[in-house]
């Protein structure tokens, strides 16, 4: 069992509200997405493990399990190459859960006509595994879902 | 299982087919000659978890080794 963490603040919407259809049809996992307070803010670890990918917009952390988890910070912000985001982390670093990762703006993401949603997918979990999925308002570091 | 670079050259219609390839965490974003000529189901079998194609823009869901996969690609297209 994982206890996946709350990348960020805000509303736990749920994956099926992205507006990008990987994410809305589950096709790299299940999990949920959350709308972000529109404020400065640092996106944390969702789980203990290796940071495995680091991009400026998203990131994987994978725990010794060999679990991985996907944070997606805003829709199509792989198009802002970086800009607005400033990495706490680097690639291949070990992090505790709710360790800070990156920080952005969600206000500037939306301000650029971009959707500041963050998809959370536990990555080529099977269908059912992940449950007790939080909804509604949610602080960073809260219990997001768990992973059976 | 990780997609295979070859087999997804392949169903987006050959290197020749091929513009470009860019690495986003989850995905390649392709932009090719001829949408036409991109075999959804090959790109299925080699891996991809979804296909998305809009005009001449191919979108393969390969999950979080689409860099791995992308410099493949571009290693073996050139």
């Amino acid at each position: 069992m994982t206890t996946v963490l709350a990348p960020i603040a805000g509303a736990a919407i749920g994956l099926a509200a992205v507006p990008d259809p990987v994410f809305s049809q589950a096709m790299v996992g299940p999990g949920t997405a959350i709308d972000p307070l529109r404020e400065p803010v640092e996106a944390v670890a969702p789980i203990d493990g290796t940071i495995v990918k680091l991009h400026p917009h998203a990131y994987v952390v994978v725990g010794d399990d060999g679990r991985g988890v996907l944070v997606h910070l805003g829709i199509d912000t792989v198009q802002l190459k970086g800009e607005g985001f400033r990495l706490l982390a680097a690639e291949g670093d070990r992090v505790g859960a709710g360790q800070p990762v990156v920080a952005w703006d969600p206000a500037a993401v939306e301000a650029g006509g971009r959707s500041p949603v963050c998809p959370v997918v536990a990555l080529d979990a099977v269908a059912g595994s992940v449950g007790e999925v939080a909804e509604g308002r949610v602080s960073a570091g809260d219990p997001l879902f768990e992973w059976s | 299982m990780a997609a295979d670079a070859e087999a997804i050259i392949a169903g987006l219609g050959g290197a020749d087919n091929i513009i470009e390839v860019e690495p986003c965490i989850t995905r390649l974003r392709t932009e090719v000659h001829d949408a036409s000529k991109v075999d959804q189901a090959a790109l299925k079998a080699a891996g991809a978890h979804g296909v998305m194609a809009a005009g001449n823009v191919v979108q393969v869901v390969v999950g979080p080794e689409a860099d791995t996969i992308a410099s493949d690609i571009e290693d073996i297209i050139g």
